[in-house]
């Protein structure tokens, strides 16, 4: 079992080598290495992956799109305005509240909603809001997670039952609702720790909340991991080599456990910008008048009937940031797990006989 | 379908042939007629509303989905005919025997309480009764308790907890008279007594919100069920049918079922496809349906104008809208007719204060101080003047659509002048309550005023400084102007017979209101009747100031 230990000091890609020993690998090439040789084999992933990465170049354009093709903001209202078409002056919003669809060019390309606002430009923007807000609770609940996971599985005992127990209290109120009694209370009155402060309205809040309510997801099985690779020789090797635990968490038990946290990254980022969504469809996510894929669909719902792209066009966007970003998540983790790399490898050889 | 012996339809019938008899003061006494318009008597009809009523209690109500319950379920000593338009603002008697007798010096309002009447519970209605709801009123602090406090004689020493009662009210339940000293003449105190806060309710209720557990009254309705913020019932009080009160129909339906549906959208659609029976006339019907409505169900659609005025309250008391200038570039800046475009048509754009309809409303002839159309590059030089641009604003708004919409358009308008707006969004349950707290002390935001009687004192109760108070609010701005505070006196004593007489005076009284920029005024609605196939549609009353009558609810 040497080649385990080295290979888990090393920062082998998962902890469930070091329980069933990983399959004898290439020599000379790492595990993270080889993971992406794996990934570049899975065309499916790629390509999701790569329609989630043109998503993100293209929210974070959103400022350039809104100044230089739209020529309007995010939150500008125009509603007494008026947009040629065909030479044609149409009404942004009609006398009797009615938005204008799609224009198929710069101005209103997507058409307008009730405020005579942009729909292309607050869909770009939106985007970069219902990202950022993603991506911020994804970092959140990885740090907040694996902190607790590390310290709540290796100390055990008292910490482990504090821990553990909070991470219970969390599980056991459904998220959503969790989310909108948060959401809806800080809302009003932001966030205050300390010096930090945070307004009502600012993406951080649901940010922070929907990090807040994913902790247990990801803290309980690195826990469990951990409470098995602190059991490892390595660990005890350290420990006998003088190491004190902060030490052994950090250079022992965190590599062990990294691969476990990048399967776990593109997952968070997914729920996380679905909860968002969510919270704010119900008004407890992204404040308006600052858009968010949620909150466009929520303000879409009452012209359905003769303005169906409001809902639609958000709704699609989520569907499909959400799917790249889940298949391509499900490709890392085909391509970090060794025993589906045994799978993939007997599939293969299968193949090429 | 209510089975009705033969018996009962002769009664009915002999019932019918007396009131047509006695001409057109006849009123639906009969319980078990057949409809005079082709309906029928009993089943249940499904109301829908987008919001929840702030309270089921009639002393703290004060939106109009608490109004539509209150006022036939709680009548007062005085109330108004049940009845379409201008007829709608009549005064008549409702558990009083008849109109009060005031005093030569307008100070003392005389009033008997019939004989024999019960509350819904078969308790007996007691000339007490009337002070101790006043009392629980102001106790509880009800909105608009300042039209309490300010007229009744020892009102406000019982307010400020100085008194144990109301020494100016004197009430025999032997003989049913009831005696309202005021301290001073106020010219629209008959309509106060006609509040549905001034419903009576029996003594020893409690002092404190009753919303999940109405107490009883005398109406033609009773609450049966509450469910809160998801919807109530309302059914027949059939003791009611007994006392004979003249004009205050007893209904048609055994069961008025309300549910909340925060939705317009759902709200708008299930009416138009007859899966329930009316929409709420302070909902705004969504503009992606108004054409069906209009070409599929013309014949049970109506836009109806009521004297109401929407603005954004300027809180004068904190930046930037302590600053007259700050207030002036709102008032230049604001585009009415997008307004009118966001209430899908459903608003007629003004500037002024008082409403078309009340008297002492300018009248269109009368220009704006701040010009007609927008001008928002003058607006933001005043805003530089001011010294008062990148001040940060929170503007408070309700969820629900178009207000959520007219926000949206606000805030945007104030970051284009220059400050930091961001918008704070809350339920629309709680939203009046909210910035009517003291704790809250919002700078701006949305706000409306829907009549409570036809005289434009009331609409001036939320610039009178008196009214300003630490929960309930109605003052949102703050305005405490020595000038308005002054015309007050003066006008508020005007009896609403002589209103006319003054009309100028309050229109010159609320250019001047205008002028200061206390408020930015951008329309008067108009609201929709409508309902579903199953109702009568013609023979339903829109009163003007309660919406849709639901003693005029009758199945076809």
């Amino acid at each position: 079992m040497a080649t385990v230990d080295s290979t888990v000091r090393a920062g082998a890609p998962t902890a469930r080598g070091a329980d069933a020993g990983p399959p004898a690998q290439p020599a000379g090439i790492g595990p993270y290495r080889l993971a992406l040789r794996r990934l570049r084999r899975n065309k499916v992933a790629l390509a999701f992956g790569a329609l989630f990465l043109l998503i993100v170049v293209l929210c974070l354009c959103a400022p350039l799109y809104a100044a230089h093709v739209a020529h309007t903001g995010p939150n500008e209202n125009h509603v007494t305005e008026t947009v040629t078409i065909g030479g044609v002056a149409k009404d942004v919003v009609s006398p009797t509240g009615q938005p204008i669809g799609p224009t198929w060019q710069g101005r209103f390309l997507l058409g307008a909603d009730q405020n005579g606002r942009d729909i292309a430009v607050r869909l770009l923007y939106g985007g970069r809001n219902s990202l950022e807000v993603g991506g911020i609770a994804t970092l959140v609940t990885m740090t907040l997670a694996t902190v607790v996971g590390i310290v709540a599985g290796f100390f055990r005992g008292f910490v482990d039952g504090v821990l553990a127990r909070m991470l219970d209290l969390i599980w056991a109120y459904p998220v959503v609702l969790l989310g909108i009694a948060l959401g809806t209370s800080l809302a009003l009155g932001g966030i205050t720790v300390g010096p930090l402060q945070l307004h009502g309205n600012s993406l951080l809040v649901p940010a922070f909340i929907i990090g807040i309510v994913y902790i247990p997801y990801v803290a309980k099985p690195i826990r469990g991991q951990v409470l098995g690779l602190r059991e490892q020789e390595f660990v005890d090797a350290a420990r006998v080599g003088g190491a004190g635990p902060l030490r052994i968490m950090w250079s022992e038990i965190l590599p062990n456990v990294s691969s476990t946290l990048v399967v776990f990254v593109p997952l968070m980022i997914a729920n996380a910008i679905l909860l968002e969504a969510a919270l704010s469809y119900l008004g407890a996510g992204v404040q308006p008048p600052n858009p968010s894929w949620g909150t466009m669909i929520s303000d879409g719902i009452r012209l359905i009937p003769s303005a169906m792209h409001l809902t639609f066009v958000p709704g699609a966007m989520l569907v499909l940031a959400v799917l790249g970003v889940n298949v391509f998540g499900d490709g890392v983790r085909d391509a970090l797990d060794p025993r589906a790399k045994v799978r993939l490898e007997e599939h293969a050889e299968g193949a090429s006989r | 379908m209510r089975v009705r012996t033969f018996g009962a339809t002769l009664v009915a019938v002999a019932l019918l042939t007396v009131a047509a008899g006695c001409g057109g003061g006849g009123s639906n006494n009969s319980t078990s007629s057949t409809g005079s318009s082709g309906g029928r008597e009993g089943g249940t009809a499904t109301v829908l509303m987008g919001t929840a009523p702030d309270y089921l209690d009639p002393q703290l109500g004060y939106t109009t989905q608490s109004a539509e319950p209150d006022w036939i379920i709680y009548t007062p000593l005085l109330t108004y005919r049940h009845a379409n338009g201008t007829s709608g603002g009549q005064l008549i008697p409702g558990l009083a025997t008849a109109l009060p007798t005031v005093s030569s010096n307008g100070l003392t309002y005389t009033l008997t309480l019939r004989r024999g009447l019960t509350f819904s519970d078969g308790r007996a209605v007691k000339a007490s009764d009337f002070a101790y709801t006043i009392e629980r009123a102001i106790r509880v602090n009800w909105g608009g308790k300042s039209f309490y406090t300010n007229y009744i004689a020892g009102a406000s020493a019982y307010d400020s907890g100085r008194a144990s009662s109301i020494s100016g009210i004197q009430t025999d339940d032997a003989t049913g008279r009831i005696t309202i000293r005021l301290t001073q003449p106020y010219g629209g105190f008959a309509n106060v007594i006609a509040f549905p806060s001034s419903g009576l309710v029996p003594s020893g209720t409690a002092m404190r919100n009753l919303s999940n557990d109405p107490p009883p009254g005398v109406g033609p309705y009773k609450y049966a069920s509450v469910s809160v913020n998801r919807g109530f019932t309302l059914t027949r009080n059939a003791a009611f049918a007994r006392f004979g009160i003249p004009n205050i129909p007893t209904g048609h339906l055994d069961t008025v079922r309300v549910t909340i549906v925060s939705n317009t959208q759902s709200e708008a659609q299930q009416v138009l496809n007859n899966q329930a029976d009316v929409f709420d006339a302070g909902d705004t019907l969504p503009p992606s349906l108004l054409p069906q409505i209009e070409s599929q169900a013309s014949s049970r659609f109506a836009r109806v104008p009521i004297p109401s005025t929407y603005y954004f309250f300027l809180n004068v008391t904190k930046p930037p809208f302590n600053n007259a200038k700050a207030r002036q570039a709102v008032n230049m800046a604001i585009d009415r007719e997008a307004m009118v475009r966001l209430a899908s048509g459903f608003l007629k754009p003004t500037c002024w204060f008082l409403p078309e309809g009340i008297v002492g409303h300018p009248g269109n002839d009368v220009r704006c101080p701040y010009g007609e159309r927008p001008d928002l590059a003058a607006a933001k030089r005043l805003v530089q003047q001011s010294g008062t641009a990148g001040t940060a604003i929170t503007v408070w708004g309700e969820q629900r659509s178009p207000r959520r919409e007219y926000v949206d358009y606000y805030t945007d308008l104030l970051n284009k002048l220059g400050y930091k707006a961001q918008e704070r969004i809350i339920a629309d349950e709680v939203y009046f309550p909210t910035i009517g707290n003291a704790k809250t002390d919002p700078q701006t935001g949305f706000a409306d005023w829907i009549q409570d009687f036809p005289n434009p004192s009331d609409f001036y109760l939320l610039m009178d400084g008196r009214s300003i108070q630490p929960t309930n609010n109605q003052n949102f701005s703050k305005v405490n102007d020595p000038h308005i505070q002054a015309e007050l006196n003066r006008l508020n004593p005007v009896p609403a017979t002589k209103l006319d007489s003054v009309a100028n005076d309050w229109s010159t009284l609320d250019q001047y209101t205008a002028s200061r920029a206390y408020v930015a005024v951008y329309g008067t609605e108009t609201m929709p009747k409508f309902f579903s196939d199953r109702l009568n549609f013609a023979a339903a009353v829109f009163h003007p100031t309660y919406l849709n009558d639901w003693t005029s609810l009758q199945l076809r």
